[in-house]
Order: structure tokens, then C-alpha cells, then sequence
């Protein structure tokens, strides 16, 4: 979400993690605050609220799981439902194929911390960044998170708050990351064929209105991308244009 | 939420489908990279997802409670105005949380 402009910059070698991390914890700190606060909320126990954050570190499927986790869903829903919104992340590894460190263990934690945000700062790198500074990103990144969680969680244990709407704020996430996308892609065809998805499945299929309108997009998009048309597909980054 | 061992496997498994998905292009690479259609589709796809999700959020809001989508469409169009405007994914979560929360609390009035 928050993208710090730091392409082609070499001031940024002598930037330190602390430094280039620092706008992510803007936003990971309260929004981490809010997530514990609601899961707690919602009858969740506070260390719960904080392994959440540290096995599964993932924004918006975290808020999301607090209704269903609430609402006592399957797990076998919850599973689909992860999948669902964060096979975005199936694309991001595509851009840092090559750019990961090598050994394993480094490298499995990376692809574990692979947020949108930290996604957004590791792309904007040099490419000669050491392994330790892209380690120490990722890590502190997770730190913000886990601790805004922590912090929203024991403030939630001892709050009685007759607020109501305070979820709102993954409706918000969602919109925020939409806008980005949208952002970042060279036409709108992508939205306009959710929005009709979506209103025709809610319509058919009123009870799997999201599942019915994700299928008709895919379809829609591969209808759409069968033919390669140079002038409509634009890379979205350097090392993403290299790939093709 | 008091079954510990169901919130357990659920932190589990989620944490499971999100580290599979995000390895997934690391352990595909070869194959992956052979179909430019999938590159392709994965330009497309994000935006139209995150657009669903929106939406979809959205309008399971406007239903839970008896003052229709206004509350919702007045909340989303701050958040998505404010991050077109600046860019800044906190402060466009915060005002239309707040916008959202007033709605929602009656301090400001529905007609």
C-alpha cells in the first residue's frame, strides 16, 4: 500500500532497513492495533490474536477471519476464502524470481513475509542489495505487524467499546488496494469486468455471488489476454519484462 | 471463538494456503515463465479480485444492518477519493473508517 519512491535512488544503499521500513510500520502498527482489537472483540484470546499475526501475516485475510472465526465457518470455507484473497500474492513471487537470496532458510522466510507492502519496498531495491538488508526489511515488517496486533489485542482485553463499524476497516483495505491496482495497470478492463461479474452473480447465484463472479473474471480474463496485444499489456516492472 | 483447538487449525491452515501461495512462483519459475498466458492473467487478475473484494465486503456491510449502502457507499468513496488523491493507504483507511463509524452510530443523522 504505501510505496516508498526510492526507484533508481543510490542514496538508498546507505539507507538502513529501520530507515526503508519505517513507512510500512505507519501503516502495519495501527492497522495491526485494530485487527488484534477486533479479533479480541469478537471473543478471541489476546495470544491468539498475536500467533495470527505470526503464522499467518496476512492483512486482509486475517480481518477476514474474525467474522468467520466468530461466526464458527468450516474450515474447509476459510481455507477457500484465504486462497481467494491472497492469490494475488501468486504474482508477486514473479517479480522477485531471481532477486531472492540463496540460502534456504533465508529464502523461505522472504517468501513467507511476502506482504503487499514488504512486496512493494523489496521491487524497489537496487539489484545489488545484500541479503541481510533484505532479511532485516522483511523481518522488521513482520515486527510492526506482530506488535501493533499485540497491542490492539490487550487493549481490546480491557476495553468495553459500544462502537460500532470499526470493520469497516477491511472494506477500506480492500478499496485501498483496489485503487493501487487499478493504479498500476495500463486499462480498466480488469474492473469493469468485476463489476459486471459481480452484479451478474449477485443476481444468479446470490448465495456464492463472490465465487461466481471470480470464475466469470477468469473467464473474462482469459478471453480477453488470448490474443497478446503489445499496445494494451504494459510490464509492470522491469525485472517483470525480463521474464516475458 | 472459545473452541481454542478450532482457532488453532484455522491460524494453521490459513497460514498454510498463504505461504503455499506466495511460494508458489518460486517452485513453478520454469513452468510458469514457458506460459505467457498466466503472466498475462496475472496482470489482470489482481486488480479484478481486489475489485470483487471490495464489493463484495462492501455489500455483506450493507447488509447486516436496516440503513441500506448509504453508510457503505458514503464510507467507500472517501477511502477510494482519498487514496487517489494521496496516495496514503493509512490515512484513506482511517477517514473511511471514521466516516464510516459516524454513519453507523447516528452522530450523523440518515434521513
Amino acid at each position: 500500500m504505501t510505496k516508498p519512491t526510492l526507484v533508481g535512488d543510490d542514496a538508498s544503499l546507505s539507507r538502513t532497513p529501520w530507515l526503508l521500513s519505517l513507512p510500512v510500520a505507519m501503516g502495519y502498527i495501527p492497522l495491526g492495533m485494530v485487527f488484534g482489537f477486533l479479533f479480541v472483540q469478537a471473543g478471541g484470546p489476546w495470544w491468539l490474536a498475536i500467533a495470527s499475526s505470526v503464522v499467518v501475516y496476512a492483512g486482509a485475510a486475517q480481518f477476514m477471519m474474525v467474522p468467520m472465526l466468530a461466526a464458527g465457518l468450516p474450515l474447509a470455507t476459510i481455507a477457500l476464502a484465504t486462497a481467494v484473497i491472497n492469490l494475488r500474492h501468486v504474482f508477486y513471487g514473479l517479480s522477485l524470481l531471481d532477486r531472492l537470496p540463496k540460502p534456504w532458510s533465508a529464502k523461505a522466510y522472504m517468501v513467507f513475509g511476502l506482504t503487499d507492502e514488504t512486496y512493494s519496498v523489496l521491487t524497489t531495491l537496487p539489484a545489488h542489495t545484500s541479503t541481510q538488508h533484505m532479511l532485516a526489511i522483511t523481518a522488521l515488517n513482520q515486527a510492526w505487524w506482530v506488535a501493533g496486533s499485540a497491542v490492539g489485542a490487550l487493549i481490546g482485553a480491557r476495553a468495553q467499546v459500544q462502537l460500532v463499524g470499526l470493520d469497516f476497516a477491511l472494506g477500506a483495505l480492500f478499496a485501498v488496494l483496489a485503487v493501487e491496482q487499478w493504479r498500476s495497470s495500463s486499462n480498466s478492463h480488469a474492473l469493469w469486468t468485476a463489476m459486471v461479474s459481480y452484479a451478474l452473480a449477485l443476481w444468479l447465484v446470490p448465495h456464492q455471488a463472490l465465487l461466481v463472479a471470480i470464475a466469470l473474471s477468469v473467464a473474462v480474463g482469459l478471453w480477453l489476454q488470448r490474443v497478446p496485444k503489445p499496445s494494451q499489456t504494459r510490464a509492470q516492472s522491469p525485472t517483470d519484462k525480463d521474464i516475458l | 471463538m472459545n473452541n481454542w483447538g478450532y482457532v488453532i487449525s484455522a491460524i494453521a491452515i490459513m497460514g498454510l494456503v498463504t505461504f503455499g501461495l506466495r511460494a508458489a512462483p518460486f517452485l513453478a519459475a520454469k513452468w510458469l515463465q514457458q506460459h505467457t498466458l498466466v503472466l498475462r492473467l496475472g496482470r489482470f487478475l489482481p486488480l479484478a479480485i481486489m475489485v470483487l473484494l471490495t464489493v463484495h465486503t462492501l455489500a455483506g456491510n450493507a447488509q447486516s444492518h436496516a440503513n441500506g449502502p448509504w453508510p457503505e457507499l458514503a464510507a467507500g468513496c472517501t477511502v477510494v477519493v482519498a487514496q487517489l488523491w494521496r496516495k496514503h493507504a493509512l490515512l484513506s483507511i482511517v477517514l473511511g473508517v471514521f466516516v464510516y463509524v459516524a454513519f453507523r452510530n447516528q452522530w450523523v443523522p440518515l434521513a
